[in-house]
């Protein structure tokens, strides 16, 4: 038998192998473009886009919250658990004890330096640094200051209301015998 | 164009909207009053007290305060939890320096959501004294005073949840006047004698 039909299509061909290229020959490849069926349904893509959003949204809120809760915080004195005693306060006024049984400060000669190694004196406050304390005190001031002005217009609308309401005056004789 | 407006953007506007809204609320409830409006007074007042004392101010005072000191605890236990004090007083030596123009921007604040109107007294002699209380819930979160005078302005601003028996419990105290004030558990003992 010739095989050379089977490479080059020379030669007599086998009936049999006519008749396969027969039958595969309708699967055949046509350059011709895909077509696809309409009554075949698609699958449909899912947006993310609106979830996406959100959670941009979300992410820019909580992003802009924090970064204001940051600078607000910044100013806040970080919570501190050495004491010292404030100025001003009835622990300082007393005259620091003769008698203590505490040794004395021993001085320490460290590279020329001298160094005082003073015992530390229990407060129920918290500590503050000298320009913290400068300004808490200022505070203390402004703060007595703005309740003294306040609690002086309330007694002063006290007054005014009292003058008032002529039932107030009633109650007021009434009271007074 | 509509429904790619409705698929796309509406739940990502309506979040922002949301978002937007709470803090528009959160603003609203705070009981602080602006009053850089007075602020022109200050140069024709022969007398002025200005007082601001925020949040972070606050707490550091509150550590000057002495426990053991009876007057001092008590303004201390009045101030624990206070966001802020602001005062404006001005004192002139002349009538007219100030008009009813200048009060509006604080009055147009105290319209606003929150504040209610405990006290006005009007008076064309000693001037007019207006007390304003700010709400949430039942709980009082702001404090405003305000009284003019033909010579004299003031504006107090407390915020945050002021008790007002403590306020009253501190006349006389620490160089404060006597208001007349009675707390609501002296008025109660009074009643049962």
């Amino acid at each position: 038998m010739n095989d050379d039909y089977l490479w080059d299509k020379t030669g007599e061909p086998d009936p049999q192998i006519q008749k396969l290229e027969e039958i595969l020959g309708t699967l055949r490849y046509e350059p011709k473009p895909l077509e696809i069926p309409e009554s075949l349904p698609l699958p449909q893509r899912r947006n993310y886009f609106p979830w996406i959003a959100i959670a941009a949204s979300l992410l820019l809120a909580i992003l802009a919250a924090g970064i204001w809760l940051s600078t607000r915080s910044r100013g806040e004195t970080p919570p501190q658990q050495a004491s010292v005693a404030p100025l001003g306060s009835p622990e300082e006024k007393t005259p620091p004890a003769t008698d203590r049984k505490t040794p004395e400060p021993k001085p320490d000669f460290h590279e020329g330096l001298l160094v005082v190694h003073k015992p530390r004196r229990k407060s129920s406050t918290p500590a503050l640094s000298k320009q913290e304390r400068e300004e808490a005190l200022i505070a203390k001031e402004q703060l007595m200051l703005a309740l003294r002005v306040t609690t002086e217009k309330l007694s002063l609308i006290h007054k005014k209301t009292q003058n008032t309401n002529p039932a107030n005056q009633i109650k007021n004789q009434h009271r007074a015998g | 164009m509509k429904s790619l407006f409705q698929i796309n953007f509406k739940t990502p506007f309506l979040t922002m909207l949301l978002i937007m809204t709470s803090v528009l609320v959160a603003k609203a409830q705070d009981s602080r009053i602006q009053m850089a409006s007075l602020d022109h007074l200050a140069s024709k007042a022969s007398q002025t007290v200005d007082v601001n004392i925020d949040e972070r101010l606050m707490k550091m005072a509150a550590k000057l305060f002495s426990d053991r000191d009876a007057d001092e605890r008590e303004v201390k236990k009045l101030i624990v939890g206070l966001k802020g004090i602001y005062v404006k007083s001005f004192e002139f030596e002349t009538d007219g320096q100030f008009v009813a123009a200048d009060l509006e921007p604080i009055r147009t604040q105290l319209r606003g959501t929150g504040w209610t109107k405990m006290v006005n007294v009007t008076s064309k002699k000693e001037g007019s004294v207006e007390v304003y209380l700010q709400f949430i819930g039942e709980n009082v979160n702001g404090l405003a005073v305000l009284v003019t005078d033909d010579k004299e302005l003031t504006v107090v601003n407390i915020v945050g949840p002021v008790n007002l028996d403590k306020l009253a419990e501190l006349e006389g105290q620490l160089g404060i006047p006597e208001l007349g004030i009675e707390s609501s558990k002296t008025k109660k003992k009074n009643n049962e004698q």
